[in-house]
């Protein structure tokens, strides 16, 4: 009888123990949600909003990266490289190796963004009809900042001509559901990408309001639009969104501050940033910080260093001189000195300063005279108004104003200069010449055979 | 009743027979040679007499002989001795096992099996042969003591992860690691915190025998989770009899196998002088001769670096010379190991009980690994059909963990100083930035602590219940539970909490993983001919992990560590994931006339890992076997002992990869403290397993009544489906997909020889030799795809078809242009034309980190009371790349401290040297290319020791059993000529993906050296 018993409860609990494992191969992860999920609602696309933006603040990108590179390659024996880290040391050396994985990063992170964005604007319909305007401006808007911004890192400056054949990046305008052959783009124009990076931005500023807390407002989009046409040399129209920004930014509270330095280093944004990536302890992201700061306030050992030829073309009295502090054994820039403070991307001061330079360049006053908008930038880092100028003039204030911010670069392309080699006396590279270009990531190249590699990186 | 009349009867006319003859009682004890403890049961009987008796429970023996007269000791699974009498009074007698017997237990998945019915390729190892072997996880003990099994440890921090491949890389992007079954549960050996190895939380005293199932025959019973070979592990249990207890100790030291030679300050001085000075010759400046030149030259850069390296010194004064790597070691390291056992039990009942404590203080500083560990094994018949058993458990392992190899706090790192550095500046304090060129980690020793505490739950119950004689019925259920914490903390002094205030951090997992077996198993032998025996059941797995973190920061002083005391927290995160399988499965052995065997297994896998369209999958494999020497005209053969031939074919899987990686997900993100959603991973709904179809042909011999046994295997391993992270163009917004796609072989053969060389009463010599050459080869990727090129510009490893997986890839060195010093690399293929721009080197393949072949061989000599056991153990023609290298070989390119040979730099034109020309700052060489890769071949002396067992007649006065002492080293020598550390080596931080591991291979970053030990130990059995 017993042994029966124990036969039977072994063949009841087996079939009964068989049917409930079944139903334990139907497993869902905890810490994602299927893709149809995300993208049903109004609540949800705007989750997905601010998952554009997120990408969008990547180290990889405006989280700090897309400005050293700049850094880097404008390195002019003015500022030193001196870190362990071999990705910036090659843009430094413009000496880049194919698989630099800071660059293959960058371009990755760049796509996952716009991924992000096609994936909203395919839905936009799904969002109420009350924010729609605003959601579509805000991914328009980040797409429009990221194609421009790939443009210039990977492709020939636009005042190098053949606008039509030289190469950017490929342009992606719909969201990937499945990988398939029809991923298998080749690099659009330079042109082209331009003028996608013109209409998404133009698209974006008249759908977005002009209070949107650190998120994109019109006079952002006005004022990226401004370097836009200052890279394509339309500078009636650089002129005209330049001051289109000024108008609405500082009808909406914007304004340079009293002091200079205390423009950098913010836990929020401040009058004078017209956009900032935000950052802070829970989304530390600032390579910026990173490699310019010292250890004492949290950064590596002091990766890059200030030379005297960058220091020697201030003015005496100058306040900006009050960034350079020796710490870590050598000069550094104060600018990006503290852990968790914003990125800064546009300052209220690029907009007079390009105003200033468009209106000269055109002979106009559009909102202020050229020499008004320079000396509003001139006392306030305490130096002596000027009473004449000449574009030389302009231009060196706007280098030394939005020095280490990632801009000389693209201002040395535009005006076609050139950049001293920091360990060759000899060796100058013009506005055109291919090392100031990224190469195409060499994973990129191996994934996608319809792509055509930079001169100077091998095939 | 009859039987034993007639032995009394025996006994009694024997009796007389003694007056007549010089009789005299020989007495002794009979210990086995595998454990030390007594045997019982053991047959003493007189040659060519039928006079015996058999040894009592405590393996003592009192037998009448005369002195003309010879003993035989026999006893099943030993070889037997005979000694002569003479005047012997005391005779005690060690038995050797006989290994490669026929007779020997093979644990298979779901059963066990006698070795000489074996069909599959299955290599075992009793756990007694790597007792006492000071290392903290028992994978480290296996390293070369089994063919085919490749064993690395990674660096020689203790407690890490143990890199093991049976018969090769299988994979490219999923998991390599075989499954580890501990008496028939699949344990959890990844998912935990960092690189901690949870299979270190296992005591392997507790072990009694290790079998790796390498062929198809032998795994597929595991199916969807074998291709990498499957280890079975069975812990120790009781025998009925006496209680045995048995207590031992173990205390070591130890130290550094190899060290890196670095220059001294002067030599530093010198080289970096005139790296800068160089750069401004190039520029046309000559600040030594000419002192206008000196500001704003590079030497006077480099004096002012020399300056504020020297901190409060004069480094024109030599007074200073820091040896940093010295500070990187430990000098107190050593081992300790106590533990305890008792087995035993009645005809219903037995146990096998042990605790043990186990502590390794790892060779680098910070580095301490401590286990204490309990095990109780029981079982217990409730009738004669009945049986209910329960093995428990736990461990608790503490370690002070160090980060990974590329962190400025890994001790290694600690060589990048300069030797002109003093480490206390004059108030004592040490000195760091910008004084020191980078990170004085010694701060971390003062002003950090890490520990990692993991406690670990493996618990099972079991029941089998025999239907009839012929079928019975198994169930088992079983927990596997690891809690692990992980609490840092590092002070406002260090790197990690200098800008903050001190950084903590807090981590802790729970893994829970719980498994059931239900399995039939039926025998039977028809017409005595016909062996059968079938075995058919199912199993369920599943497994979770819970994972949390919280870092703050902002302390208000260092001595409050813990989290409650960040003013400010930084980061907070709990985490969810969970697999699971469902399996059927089924095996049939058969045996005809004791001489053709054949055995068929199949599974049927489900698992939630894979894609809607592939969840279940089917798993068969089939052996054949002919036992030539029980055919009539071999039987009897002399010399001929033993002759099988045995051949497998089948079908595995693996499924390691991600839970989730079929399905199409976005995953939370943050931008300013809002919560957002991203694409994580596009679908793929076909996604499942890879597959290895693998062959294997083997051939058993024995020669001279098996004094020489040994097995030839040769294989063939072809997977197909890979599991590809196929890169997809990143204008996708995804960098990879996983897809089934992709093939790679491993094929090879297998070498195991073993002699017993020589034994009589006194003196033993067996020795056990095993090789194994593999051969990896990529043979498809992606449709379109020759290769994944290296994705670092450190490293140099790639995948290239036609080629072993992570072979490097890059630029070849061409050495030194007398010329002027440049640093030059071939510029095509064929290696006739250079350049010094690195741009234009050629790639190509540069070297191979995979091993061409391994082999260990062990020699066992006793004699009289005397063990001496030794294992040579060798890795061949595998390359190692010293990442590292440009930084600390890069002929003073910038200012980390050089290995000495650096000093050998090119300096004028004619110089023949193969160190480039000095350049502060300008990379003449330092990039990655083959000028960092050396062979890596190395032979080890793994592990001797030597033991003494004390004789019975002093352990008789000290009332024990058995006393053995013993001295026992590890890694004592080495031989390689790798240029940098340890030969045996591969950088943590590269794995940190699963892909990422396969393919990071052979690298050397500031990697610890392994660890060389010699331990005193003692063990005492009553």
């Amino acid at each position: 009888m017993k042994f029966k018993n124990i036969q039977f409860s072994i063949i009841l609990s087996t079939i009964v123990f068989f049917s409930s494992c079944e139903d334990q191969l139907d497993l869902t992860p905890a810490q994602s949600v299927d893709q149809e999920i995300a993208l049903n609602s109004d609540a949800n696309i705007k989750r997905v909003l601010i998952g554009a933006y997120a990408n969008m603040r990547h180290e990889d990108f405006w989280g700090g990266r897309s400005i050293l590179y700049a850094e880097m390659l404008s390195a002019n024996n003015e500022i030193r490289w001196e870190g362990t880290f071999n990705q910036p040391r090659e843009v430094f050396n413009k000496s880049i190796f194919t698989n630099n994985s800071f660059i293959t990063n960058t371009w990755l992170r760049s796509y996952s963004a716009i991924n992000v964005v096609n994936n909203i604007l395919d839905v936009i319909d799904l969002v109420d009809e009350a924010d729609r305007d605003r959601v579509m401006g805000e991914a328009l808007f980040i797409r429009g900042a990221i194609y421009f911004e790939l443009a210039k890192l990977y492709g020939m400056p636009y005042v190098s001509g053949n606008t039509n054949t030289n190469l950017a990046v490929p342009l992606v305008l719909s969201p990937t559901r499945e990988v398939s052959a029809a991923d298998l783009l080749p690099r659009n124009s330079v042109e082209e990408v331009y003028q996608q990076a013109l209409t998404d931005l133009e698209t974006a500023e008249e759908l977005l309001p002009a209070t949107n807390g650190f998120f994109a407002r019109n006079y952002v989009a006005s004022a990226l639009l401004s370097r836009i046409y200052l890279q394509m040399e339309r500078f009636a129209d650089a002129r005209d969104a330049a001051d289109r920004s000024i108008t609405i930014a500082t009808a909406n509270g914007k304004s340079l501050l009293d002091n200079y330095m205390s423009a950098f280093n913010n836990e929020a944004d401040t009058q004078e940033d017209l956009f900032a990536i935000q950052v802070n302890p829970q989304d530390p992201a600032n390579n910026m910080h990173l490699f310019y700061s010292t250890p004492d306030f949290g950064g590596r050992d002091g990766d890059v260093t200030i030379l005297d030829a960058h220091i020697n073309q201030y003015e005496e009295r100058d306040e900006r001189l009050e960034q350079f502090v020796e710490r870590a054994g050598e000069i550094r820039t104060d600018k990006w000195r503290d852990q968790f403070r914003n990125v800064k991307v546009i300052r209220l001061a690029e907009m007079y300063l390009t105003r200033a330079e468009t209106n000269f360049r055109e002979g106009t006053s559009v909102g202020a005279t050229p020499l008004e908008d320079i000396n509003l930038i001139r006392t306030r880092v305490n130096l002596p108004e000027k009473n004449s100028l000449t574009l030389e003039e302009i231009l060196m204030e706007r280098k030394l104003e939005l020095a280490h911010e990632g801009h000389f670069i693209h201002d040395v392309k535009r005006t076609r200069g050139e950049i001293q080699d920091n360990n060759s006396n000899d060796l100058q590279y013009d506005y055109d010449d291919p090392r100031l270009v990224l190469p195409i990531p060499q994973r990129e190249m191996d994934a996608n055979p319809e792509l055509v590699q930079n001169p100077g990186y091998g095939g | 009743m009859q039987r034993s009349l007639l032995i009394v009867m025996m006994m009694l006319l024997a009796w007389p027979m003694t007056g007549w003859t010089q009789s005299r009682t020989v007495t002794g004890q009979v210990i086995s040679g595998e454990d030390n403890l007594t045997l019982p049961g053991v047959n003493v009987s007189i040659k060519n007499t039928n006079r015996g008796t058999v040894t009592d429970i405590d393996g003592t023996y009192s037998i009448s002989a005369s002195s003309g007269e010879t003993l035989i000791y026999s006893y099943i699974g030993f070889i037997p001795q005979e000694v002569e009498v003479g005047n012997q009074n005391t005779i005690d007698i060690t038995l050797q096992p006989d290994a490669q017997t026929l007779g020997e237990v093979v644990v298979v998945g779901y059963g066990s099996v006698t070795r000489g019915d074996l069909t599959g390729n299955v290599a075992s190892l009793k756990g007694s042969e790597i007792a006492n072997v000071p290392v903290p996880s028992f994978q480290e003990a296996l390293q070369g003591r089994m063919s085919g099994v490749f064993v690395e440890s990674s660096s020689g921090k203790v407690g890490e992860g143990v890199k093991i491949r049976v018969r090769g890389t299988s994979s490219i992007s999923g998991g390599n690691e075989p499954l580890y079954v501990i008496d028939g549960i699949p344990v959890t050996s990844s998912g935990t915190i960092g690189k901690s190895n949870p299979l270190a939380d296992i005591n392997f005293n507790d072990i009694e025998s290790f079998e790796v199932l390498k062929d198809a025959s032998a795994a597929a019973i595991y199916g969807a989770r074998a291709s990498n070979g499957v280890v079975l592990i069975t812990t120790k249990s009781g025998t009925s009899g006496k209680t045995k207890f048995n207590v031992g100790i173990q205390r070591g030291i130890s130290s550094p196998t190899r060290r890196n030679e670095f220059l001294n300050s002067a030599q530093y001085i010198e080289l970096m002088r005139e790296s800068g000075y160089n750069n401004d010759l190039a520029n046309g400046l000559d600040p030594i001769n000419n002192p206008a030149d000196y500001e704003d030259s590079d030497l006077e850069f480099v004096e002012g670096r020399l300056d504020r390296y020297a901190g409060h010194t004069d480094w024109r004064d030599g007074a200073v010379d820091t040896d940093w790597q010295e500070q990187a070691f430990n000098p107190d390291a050593g081992v300790t190991n106590v533990n305890f056992s008792a087995s035993g039990g009645d005809e219903k009942t037995r146990f096998y009980f042990s605790t043990s404590y186990d502590k390794q203080d790892g060779i680098m500083i910070r580095n301490n690994f401590e286990r204490i560990s309990g095990r109780l094994n029981l079982d217990h018949k409730v009738s004669d059909r009945f049986t209910l058993g329960a093995n428990f458990s736990l461990a608790r392992t503490e370690t002070t963990r160090l980060p990974e190899d590329n962190q400025f706090n890994n001790p290694i790192q600690l060589v990048a100083l300069a030797p002109i550095t003093p480490i206390r500046d004059e108030n004592g304090v040490l000195n760091d930035r910008p004084t020191t060129t980078y990170y004085n980690n010694l701060i971390d020793s003062e002003n950090a602590n890490w520990l990692s505490t993991s406690y670990r739950n493996i618990n099972s119950i079991f029941g089998e219940y025999e239907f009839t004689e012929n079928l019975k019925f198994r169930s088992d259920f079983a927990v596997d539970i690891i809690n692990q914490s992980d609490e840092r903390f590092f002070g406002s002094r260090t790197i990690t909490g200098q800008g903050t205030n001190g950084y903590g951090t807090s981590r802790w997992v729970r893994v829970f993983n719980y498994n059931t077996n239900n399995y039939f198993t039926y025998s039977n032998t028809f017409s005595d001919r016909h062996q059968l025996e079938a075995v058919a059941g199912m199993s369920f797995q599943k497994s979770e992990d819970n994972y949390t973190r919280v870092d703050g920061q902002e302390f208000p002083l260092d001595d409050l560590k813990t989290l409650e005391s960040a003013a400010e927290i930084v980061e907070g995160t709990s985490t969810f994931t969970d697999f699971s399988f469902l399996s059927y499965f089924s095996r049939i052995n058969y045996k005809l006339d004791d001489k053709y065997l054949m055995t068929v297994s199949a599974r049927y896998d489900a698992s939630s890992r894979f894609g809607e369209n592939n969840k279940y999958g089917f798993f068969p494999a089939g052996s054949l076997g002919w036992i030539v020497t029980e055919e009539g005209f071999l039987k009897g053969s002399e010399g001929l002992s033993l002759l099988k031939l045995r051949t497998s074919y089948g079908l595995t899987g693996n499924a390691e990869i991600g839970n989730f990686d079929h399905l199409g997900l976005f995953g939370p993100v943050s931008y300013g403290l809002q919560p957002g959603l991203e694409p994580t991973q596009i679908p793929n709904p076909n996604l499942t397993w890879e597959t290895t179809a693998q062959f294997n042909l083997g051939i058993e011999f024995g020669f001279f009544n098996d004094r020489i046994t040994g097995e030839l295997d040769y294989y063939d391993k072809q997977t197909s489906d890979l599991l590809l992270l196929v890169p997809v163009p990143g204008t996708t917004g995804f960098a990879t997909q996983r897809q089934n796609i992709g093939k790679m072989q491993n094929y090879g053969f297998e070498v195991v020889l073993n002699s017993a060389n020589y034994a009589d009463q006194n003196f033993s010599w067996n020795t056990s030799f095993n090789f194994a050459r593999n051969i990896n080869r990529v043979r498809e990727l992606a449709e379109g795809q020759n290769s994944i090129p290296p994705s670092s510009s450190r490293f140099l490893n790639g995948i290239f078809i036609g080629e072993s997986i992570g072979v490097f890839y890059g630029p070849r060195y061409a050495g030194v242009d007398p010329n002027n010093g440049d640093a030059l690399y071939y510029s095509n293929e064929q290696q006739t034309e250079t350049t010094s721009d690195y741009n234009e080197a050629a790639r190509m393949v540069v070297g191979d980190p995979n091993p061409d072949f391994i082999a260990g061989i062990t020699n066992n000599i006793t004699y009289k009371n005397l063990e001496l056991s030794f294992l040579f153990q060798g890795v061949f023609g595998n390359e190692i790349y010293e990442g590292g290298g440009g930084f600390y070989a890069a002929n003073g390119d910038w200012f980390d401290n050089s290995t000495a040979i650096q000093f050998n730099r090119w300096q004028e034109p004619g110089d023949i040297t193969n160190i480039p020309q000095a350049r502060l700052g300008e990379c003449n060489g330092c990039n990655a290319s083959s000028r960092y890769i050396s062979d890596g071949s190395y032979v080890r002396l793994k592990t001797l020791s030597l033991g003494y067992n004390l004789p019975s007649s002093l352990i008789d006065k000290m009332r024990v059993s058995s006393a053995r002492i013993y001295l026992m080293a590890q890694n004592l020598l080495t031989f390689t000529n790798y240029m940098g550390w340890d030969p045996e080596v591969n950088a943590d931080y590269l794995g940190s993906t699963t892909s990422d591991s396969n393919v990071f291979q052979g690298n050397d970053f500031y990697s610890a050296p392994q660890a060389k030990t010699f331990s005193l130990g003692l063990n005492i059995g009553f």
